[in-house]
C-alpha cells in the first residue's frame, strides 16, 4: 500500500502480529484436537497411562460390522432433514413479513423480539418444553380445558417432542438470515414484474426465491449441522426412544470410556457432514460476489 | 515547499497500465492540474506521488530527494479528498489542528495556527462544528484548512470539487485559487471537468490511458492541441481532414482551405466560426446546412450538417440574430484559427 | 376477484397474525416456565399457586449459586479475551492484502460448521493429551475459540461500514498506524466491538455441549450442572434459576443490540 519494498514488509508483519494472536488460539483450541482425534480414531486405546496400544482401524470398522452405528446415523441425518425443512418452511414466511411486510420502527424491535429468545440459555429453553409437553403438563391441561372430550396429551418423550423442540432452538438462525437476505432485495425489483404483468407466484419463484437462496442455504447449514449432532435435546425430550448418532458418541466419551470409537464415530459424522456442505458451497459462494 | 518531479512512472494492475512511464515536473509554488477521462491514470498518479500506490517502476521526487522508500504518513504531504474524509467524531478545530499534534506541536502555538488557517480559509467561528453539522462548501474548506496548516511540502488534491453543486463550484474555484496564491505550496490537483482545470491551473497536463499526451500552460494547450483527442477533450472542435494540394487543403466536397503547419487534419474552435447567408470572402469557407440554433442565456450554438459531420459555431446570441432558423449558410474562419492537428 | 386494496389489506393481516403465532410459539415454552418458577406446587401441578419459595431456596443452594458464579467469571475472561483477539483479527483483515487471505477468512468457519459435539469431544482429547486436562482453564480455551468467529463477524459488518479514505486522511497528516488505529478507527467501530463483546458474553454463559465435556465433574458451569440435574429429576429450583438465567441473557442482548443494527444503518 505505500512506497518501497521495505514498507510492504513492515505491513506484513503488523498483519501477523494482529492476526497470531487468534489464529494461534484457534490452532490450539480447534485445529490440533481435531487432528488429535484423527491419531485417536485409528489407534486401540487412549495412550495414557501404561496401557498397551497399538494403531488400528476396528474403530472404523466397527461402524460398518453393526447396523446399529449406520442406523443411527442415518436416524440422525434424517432429523436433521426434518428440522431443518420444518425451520426453512416456516421460518421463510415469517421473514418475508417481517422484511417486506412491516415498516418502520416496528419493525426492528418485532425483528429483535424473534431473535432474542434464540439468545437464551437453549439447555433451559429446552427444559422449559419439558415442561409443557409432558402428560398432565401445560399443554395437557390447555387442550383439555378447551376440548370437550377429556384426552390425554403428553407429546414427551417422542420424536415430535424432540423435533419440537429443535425447530423451536434453531428457527431463528433461519428467519435471521432469510430476513437480512430478503432484505437485500431492492423493492423496485418486485415493483418491475408486477408492472409486467406477473403474478404472486411467478415473483416467488422467478425473483425473491432465486436472489434470497443463499441467505436461506446459509441458515438451513446453521441449522442442519448442530442438529446432526445433537445430544442434549434427543436426551431430554426423547427419553429411552432418543437415542440417536450423537448421544451414541456422547456416551464413548462419558459413560463407556471407548474414546478411540467416539473419535472415530466423530469423524465419519464429519465427513458426512463436510460433504453435504461441500454440496451446498457454491450457491453460498454465488452470495459473496 | 519544493519542486516535485515524478520520472518513469509505471504501474500496471494485472494487462493494464495505469501509468505508462509518465515523466512531469510539477513546479515550487506552481498550481498544476492534472486533466484526463476516467482511467486515465491521473488519480492513480496523484495516489503514487502521496505513498498510497506503489508504482513498479519510476520514481517520485521531492525536490531532490526520492521518495520511494518513505512511508504516506513521513511524505510530509498535504492531501484533500474527494469526500473530504473529515474524521466524523471530531470537531472542526480538532480535525485541524490533528496533522499539528501528531507532528508535537505545543497545544499554544496549535491553537493559533488552526485559528489563522480557520480564519484564511473564513471559517473562523466554526470551529467547535462537528463535519455533519456543516454544509458541502464549508466541508470542503475545513479539508482545506486541515491540509494546508501543517505546511507540507506539497498539497494534493483528489477531485476536491466535483461533489459540490455548480454555483458552489464556481465559487469555491476562486477560493482555492485565493488560498493557494497566499499559501504558497506547491498544489497539484486532479479533474475531469476540463473548464475547472483551465480556471485554476498555472500549468495543465492531459492524461489519456496512462500517458502524458500533452503539457503546458492552459493557453498553450487549448489554442495548440496538437491532437484530437485533446482538441476535442479541452472544449469543443471542428475537425477536418483532406487531401494535401500544396499549401491548401483539399476537403471532400470541392472546398479548398489554407492549410496550418502542414498537417493534413486541421481543427477549428466553434467560438472562432462566423455563419452567414451571404457569400463571405477569404479560402476558409464551407457550405454547410444550418440544422438546430441552440439558445443557451449569454451564448447560442448554431449546429450544422457539413458532409455528413457536425459542425458548431458559438458566439454571443445576438451575433447570430440575422441567421435563419435552418437552411443552407457559410462558415468561414480566419487563417490564424486554424491548428493542425495528429491523429489520436 | 377481491378488490386490489381489500386484497393487499388481507393479506397484510394474514401475514401479521402469521408472524404472530410464530412469536408466541417462541415465547410459549418461557412463559410457562417463568409462570411455573412462581407456582407453589413442586411438581407443575395446577391450580397455581403464587409463590416465590423456590426463588428463597435457590439462594440457600450453594452448589448453584456456585455455578452461577464460575459462568459468569468464565464469561467475563472469555469476552475480555475474545472481544481483544477477534477485534485484532478483523482489523487486520479489512486492512491489508496479503497472499492466504481467503484461505485465513475460510479458517473461521470451523467451529460454526463442525457439531460441537465433535469440537468439544475433540478438545477433551487434546488437553487431556497436552496435560492441561479438564477444568475452569480448558472450559476458557473452548468458549474463546467458540466465541471468536462471533466477534469477528459482528466487527467485520462494522468495520464494512468505515471509510477507507478516513484512515488514508489520518496517514496523510502524518499519523502512524496505532495512532491511525487509535484515533479514528476505533471510536468508528466501538459500537461493533461492544457489540461483539456482547455477543461472546452470551455464548460463554450460554454454552453447554463445550463446557460439558471439559468440566470437572464437581466443578462444573450452571449449565451443566442443570443438565444433570434434569437427567436425575426436575426440581422447582431449576426453574427459579432457568428463569433468571434466561431473563438474564435476553438483557445482555436487548443491550448488544443497541450497539449493531442488523442490516441497518447507524
Amino acid at each position: 500500500m505505500s512506497g518501497g519494498k521495505s514498507i510492504a514488509r513492515t505491513d506484513r508483519l503488523r498483519a501477523l502480529a494482529l492476526l497470531a494472536p487468534a489464529y494461534l488460539w484457534l490452532t490450539v483450541a480447534i485445529f490440533l484436537p481435531l487432528s488429535a482425534m484423527a491419531f485417536f480414531s485409528v489407534v486401540t486405546d487412549v495412550p495414557f497411562g501404561d496401557t498397551e496400544w497399538h494403531f488400528t482401524i476396528e474403530n472404523y470398522t466397527a461402524f460398518f460390522e453393526s447396523p446399529t452405528y449406520a442406523r443411527l446415523l442415518l436416524k440422525s441425518v434424517l432429523l436433521g432433514v426434518k428440522v431443518t425443512a420444518l425451520c426453512v418452511l416456516i421460518g421463510f414466511p415469517c421473514a418475508w413479513v417481517l422484511a417486506k411486510m412491516i415498516r418502520g420502527r416496528s419493525r426492528e424491535a418485532l425483528f429483535l423480539l424473534v431473535i432474542l429468545p434464540f439468545w437464551s440459555n437453549s439447555l433451559v429453553r429446552i427444559f422449559s418444553w419439558a415442561i409443557v409437553l409432558r402428560g398432565n403438563g401445560v399443554l395437557d391441561n390447555f387442550v383439555n380445558a378447551i376440548w370437550p372430550w377429556p384426552v390425554d396429551v403428553n407429546l414427551m418423550f417422542s420424536e415430535t417432542a424432540i423435533v419440537i423442540g429443535l425447530v423451536h432452538s434453531y428457527i431463528p438462525y433461519v428467519i435471521l438470515t432469510a430476513y437480512l437476505a430478503l432484505q437485500a432485495i431492492d423493492d423496485s425489483l418486485i415493483e418491475a414484474a408486477r408492472s409486467l404483468g406477473a403474478k404472486w407466484w411467478t415473483i416467488l419463484w422467478r425473483i425473491v426465491l432465486p436472489l434470497a437462496l443463499p441467505g436461506l442455504i446459509a441458515g438451513a447449514v446453521l441449522v442442519f449441522v448442530p442438529v446432526v449432532g445433537s445430544f442434549m435435546e434427543p436426551r431430554i425430550l426423547g427419553g429411552r426412544l432418543g437415542t440417536y448418532y450423537g448421544t451414541v458418541i456422547e456416551d464413548q466419551f462419558v459413560a463407556v470410556f471407548n474414546w478411540p470409537l467416539g473419535a472415530a464415530l466423530s469423524f465419519i459424522l464429519l465427513a458426512v457432514v463436510l460433504i453435504i456442505l461441500a454440496a451446498a458451497s457454491p450457491v453460498l459462494r454465488k452470495s459473496q460476489t | 515547499m519544493s519542486e516535485v518531479r515524478v520520472e518513469g512512472l509505471i504501474k500496471a494492475y494485472g494487462p493494464v497500465r495505469a501509468l505508462d512511464d509518465v515523466t512531469l515536473t510539477f513546479p515550487d509554488g506552481g498550481f498544476f492540474g492534472l486533466l484526463g477521462p476516467s482511467g486515465s491514470g491521473k488519480t492513480t498518479l496523484l495516489r503514487a506521488m502521496a505513498g498510497f500506490v506503489e508504482p513498479d517502476m519510476g520514481q517520485v521526487f521531492f525536490g531532490d530527494r526520492p521518495v520511494g522508500d518513505v512511508p504516506v504518513e513521513a511524505r510530509e504531504i498535504g492531501m484533500v479528498f474527494q469526500n473530504y474524509a473529515l474524521f466524523p467524531n471530531m470537531t472542526v478545530s480538532d480535525n485541524v489542528a490533528f496533522g499539528l499534534r501528531v507532528r508535537g506541536i505545543a497545544a499554544g502555538e496549535t491553537a493559533k495556527r488552526v485559528a489563522d488557517v480557520l480564519d484564511l480559509v473564513q471559517l473562523g467561528p466554526l470551529g467547535a462544528r462537528k463535519p455533519h453539522e456543516l454544509s458541502g462548501g464549508q466541508r470542503q474548506r475545513v479539508a482545506m484548512a486541515r491540509a494546508i496548516v501543517t505546511r507540507p511540502r506539497v498539497l494534493l488534491l483528489d477531485e476536491p470539487l466535483s461533489a459540490l453543486d455548480k454555483a458552489l463550484r464556481v465559487d469555491m474555484q476562486i477560493e482555492l485559487k485565493r488560498i493557494q496564491r497566499e499559501v504558497g505550496i506547491t498544489t497539484v490537483f486532479v479533474t475531469h471537468d476540463q473548464e475547472e482545470a483551465l480556471t485554476l491551473s498555472d500549468r495543465i497536463g492531459i492524461l489519456r490511458d496512462g500517458r502524458l499526451i500533452r503539457e503546458g500552460t492552459p493557453q498553450e494547450v487549448y489554442s495548440d492541441p496538437g491532437d484530437v483527442f485533446t482538441a476535442r477533450f479541452l472544449g469543443e472542435a471542428n475537425v477536418l481532414e483532406g487531401t494535401p494540394a500544396g499549401a491548401f487543403l483539399d476537403l471532400p466536397g470541392g472546398a479548398r482551405v489554407a492549410r496550418p503547419d502542414g498537417a493534413i487534419r486541421i481543427a477549428v474552435r466553434p467560438e472562432h466560426v462566423a455563419v452567414s447567408v451571404d457569400r463571405p470572402d477569404g479560402p476558409n469557407i464551407l457550405r454547410a446546412e444550418l440544422r438546430q440554433r441552440i439558445f443557451a442565456g449569454a451564448m447560442g450554438t448554431c449546429v450544422m450538417d457539413w458532409e455528413g459531420q457536425v459542425f458548431k459555431a458559438v458566439a454571443r446570441h445576438e451575433d447570430f440574430a440575422a441567421l435563419p432558423e435552418s437552411g443552407p449558410v457559410w462558415v468561414s474562419w480566419s487563417e490564424r484559427h486554424a491548428r493542425g492537428l495528429t491523429a489520436d | 376477484m377481491i378488490a386490489p386494496r381489500l386484497r393487499t389489506r388481507l393479506v397484510g393481516l394474514v401475514g401479521r397474525l402469521y408472524l404472530g403465532l410464530i412469536l408466541m410459539f417462541l415465547y410459549a415454552p418461557i412463559m410457562v416456565m417463568a409462570a411455573m418458577s412462581f407456582n407453589a406446587s413442586e411438581f407443575y401441578q395446577l391450580p397455581f399457586e403464587f409463590s416465590t419459595m423456590w426463588y428463597v431456596q435457590l439462594s440457600d443452594n450453594d452448589a448453584i449459586l456456585a455455578a452461577a458464579l464460575r459462568s459468569i467469571w468464565i464469561a467475563l475472561i472469555v469476552t475480555v479475551v475474545a472481544t481483544v483477539l477477534g477485534t485484532a483479527a478483523s482489523v487486520a483483515l479489512w486492512r491489508y492484502d496479503f497472499p492466504g487471505k481467503r484461505v485465513l477468512q475460510v479458517l473461521l468457519f470451523p467451529p460454526i460448521a463442525i457439531p460441537w459435539l465433535i469440537t468439544g469431544t475433540a478438545m477433551l482429547i487434546f488437553f487431556f493429551g497436552v496435560g492441561i486436562g479438564r477444568g475452569t482453564p480448558a472450559v476458557i480455551v473452548g468458549h474463546v475459540a467458540l466465541a471468536l468467529p462471533y466477534v469477528i463477524v459482528v466487527v467485520t459488518a462494522r468495520l464494512a461500514t468505515f471509510d477507507r479514505t478516513l484512515e488514508e486522511a489520518a496517514r496523510s497528516l502524518g499519523a502512524r498506524p496505532w495512532l491511525v488505529t487509535r484515533a479514528v478507527m476505533l471510536p468508528w467501530i466501538a459500537p461493533g466491538v461492544i457489540a461483539g463483546a456482547l455477543f461472546a458474553f452470551a455464548v460463554s454463559f450460554d454454552q453447554f455441549v463445550i463446557s460439558y465435556f471439559l468440566s470437572e465433574p464437581g466443578d462444573s458451569t450452571l449449565p451443566v450442572l442443570i443438565y444433570t440435574a434434569i437427567r436425575k429429576g426436575f426440581t422447582p429450583e431449576i426453574n427459579a434459576i432457568s428463569t433468571i438465567i434466561i431473563a438474564f441473557s435476553m438483557c445482555v442482548m436487548l443491550i448488544a443490540a443497541q450497539f449493531t443494527k442488523f442490516g441497518g444503518e447507524r
